[in-house]
């Protein structure tokens, strides 16, 4: 009993320092997005020093016509796209390991992104430009394309409960090719022949585009609803992690918790693909990085892997307009270009894991 | 007289295939049961019937007399656990946060742990001795520390009914009798207790009682000595007849506990 009343205590001290550090790790991120989103308006083609932009914001400077329409019209719109497009990404990345239990599992990967691509081409080139619920047709279809993509993906991935990698990931690779270029096939149905082929060019690439900010709002508010839904979720993942049947026979709902999770996962991406297309890796990289920092529990996981993937897409988008400006690379091939190789490196890591299971068994 | 747990003409079957056919048996509740038979008879699948996982295709499973059926999944996490042969876990917990997710079935919908649920877990790692693994990683566990930390998951669900499956499987035997001593304890500390057991030999001085399952045989109960007689095993795991008794190896078994 002695024993029992000693190490309670101890075990509450260690939960709230944890909880003390987690604290301040989403502090500190928060504290690295602004000052990216600083910097990123500061540069581009014109440059705008941060000196003139902090008088602006604390002393009320005027900025001259120009300055302004770059920076509220322009830049701020984009940061703020690209800050949103990371943190939905990075989410829903993090929700789909969670789902799979496969810690390979990104938006990009298992052809979500894909699904919301020809959701929202088949909306924009196939449909009348309707609304429903204030929704348009397009981001309804991109919603309704990338959930069930993720259905069809799970289905086809899982063998007796299971999601093994290979399965996932070419259940994965097959779908999201097969939607990505079917995409252009919708294209060609469109009436105005070629004009789509622009924006479906910009989507394919994962190009982040300039939104209007009414777009941005709309977008922003379905990027909070799906996270704040997330976080009942987060809870029930961390007992999903155990299996079905452990899930199960510890009284939890596992077919509702699977529900919401492919419905926020599924709102977040295609969110995400709205403003910036076909970013792959993003979802891959970010948890696998705030996994490092939190730890596994997915409660703690949520804001952490949401501000680091918004940090990071600030400043990759950042590096993707500046670095060989005047010309831009889409976020998404440099993504690619950065991603793929890390994508290969826990591929193998997730190899040599299993090899040593294997040997140990 | 009370039931813990009650089959009653109990049958699943699965794509086709009748796994279980009409199983009835009742156990008391305090009693420690070891579940017995060869390979492929059914005996996991027994035991997920009996934690409302799946549900029996024909007949009736009763807790306290009430079917199982009609019970919320919360409501039998809370009285059930059932501590499975395999857990896979794809990411790094540590075994405290393993350990949380045995008060699932306590949390509300938005809530974390709170100070009972504390408790629960402190008593569960102390009935299974595990302090000293708290803090260590799930996955870099060996095979017996492992099962205890699975039997401390399920203790963690505070519950009157405890379904071990294979718990000795693949220990040495150093390890084997260190989990019969603790399934030992958990019994006297009042646990009704349903095992199944591969080592025929660890089950005697143990388990009040054993249930035998064997091919197109009505399921077979009794006291350890009256069930785990020769000539009953030999029939029901299928024994070569000219290698006689000797290699079940009840006795062979039974010296080693002496050591």
């Amino acid at each position: 009993m002695e024993t029992a009343l000693g190490a309670a205590p101890k075990a509450m001290r260690r939960g709230a320092g944890a909880e003390a550090r987690s604290l301040a790790v989403i502090a500190a991120l928060l504290v690295l997005l602004i000052a990216s989103v600083l910097c990123s308006i500061a540069v581009g083609a014109v440059r705008v020093p941060i000196r003139t932009l902090a008088a602006a914001l604390v002393l009320q400077h005027t900025l001259s016509e120009e300055q302004r329409v770059i920076l509220f019209a322009i830049r701020l719109p984009r940061i703020l796209a690209s800050a949103f497009v990371g943190a939905a990404l990075s989410t829903a990345g993090l929700l789909f390991q969670g789902l799979f239990r496969n810690p390979l599992a990104d938006p990009y990967v298992i052809g979500s992104s894909g699904g919301a691509v020809l959701g929202a081409s088949a909306g924009l080139f196939l449909l009348p430009p309707v609304s429903m619920l204030g929704f348009s047709a397009t981001a309804l279809m991109a919603f309704a394309g990338s959930s069930l993509t993720v259905v069809l993906v799970y289905w086809l991935a899982r063998v007796d409960g299971q999601t093994p990698v290979a399965t996932l990931l070419l259940a994965g690779f097959a779908v999201s090719t097969m939607l990505s270029y079917s995409s252009y096939f919708v294209e060609v149905l469109d009436q105005d022949y070629g004009l789509g082929l622009r924006v479906l060019a910009s989507w394919l690439q994962g190009m982040i585009g300039i939104p209007r900010w009414t777009q941005l709002g709309v977008i922003g508010a379905m990027i909070a609803l799906a996270f704040a839904f997330s976080f009942p979720l987060a809870r029930r993942l961390n007992t999903l992690a155990l299996g079905d049947d452990y899930a199960r026979q510890l009284g939890l709902q596992v077919e509702s918790v699977r529900i919401g999770v492919i419905a926020a996962a599924s709102l977040l991406t295609a969110s995400a693909v709205a403003l910036g297309g076909l970013i792959s890796f993003v979802g891959l990289i970010v948890p696998h990085f705030a996994r490092l920092i939190a730890g596994p529990d997915h409660v703690r996981l949520l804001p952490v892997t949401a501000l680091a993937g918004a940090l990071f897409l600030v400043v990759a988008d950042t590096l993707a307009r500046t670095i060989l400006a005047p010309s831009e690379v889409p976020v998404g091939v440099l993504m690619a270009f950065l991603g793929g190789p890390f994508f290969l490196y826990l591929l193998r890591r997730s190899k040599q894991g299993a090899g040593a299971k294997r040997a140990g068994a | 007289m009370s039931t813990m747990l009650e089959f009653s003409g109990a049958s699943f079957s699965y794509s086709g295939r009748e796994v279980l056919a009409e199983v009835s048996f009742a156990l008391a509740p305090g009693e420690c049961a070891a579940l017995i038979g060869p390979n492929g008879i059914g005996k996991s699948t027994l035991l997920r019937i009996a934690a409302g996982i799946v549900l029996p295709s024909a007949g009736l499973v009763l807790l306290e007399g009430c079917d199982l059926k009609q019970m919320r999944r919360r409501a039998i996490a809370r009285s059930i656990a059932l501590v499975a042969q395999q857990v896979e876990v794809p990411f790094d917990f540590t075994v405290e946060q393993i350990l949380g997710q045995g008060r699932t079935p306590y949390l509300s919908f938005f809530g974390g742990l709170t100070g009972a649920d504390h408790d629960a877990i402190e008593s569960a790692i102390e009935a299974t001795d595990i302090g000293y693994l708290r803090y260590r990683i799930f996955n870099q566990l060996s095979g017996g520390e492992r099962q205890r930390v699975k039997i401390a998951l399920g203790l963690a669900q505070e519950p009157r009914l405890l379904l071990l499956d294979e718990p000795t499987q693949s220990l040495d035997i150093g390890r084997q009798l260190e989990m019969i001593e603790l399934i030992r304890s958990l019994s006297q500390s009042g646990v009704t207790i349903l095992a199944a057991m591969h080592d025929l030999g660890l089950i005697e001085g143990t388990f009040s009682s054993v249930l035998l399952l064997s091919p197109n045989q009505p399921m077979l109960t009794g006291k350890p000595a009256d069930v785990l007689m020769p000539r009953i095993l030999e029939r029901a795991f299928n024994c070569p007849p000219q290698q006689g008794p000797t290699l079940l190896a009840t006795e062979h078994l039974r010296s080693y506990r002496a050591i």
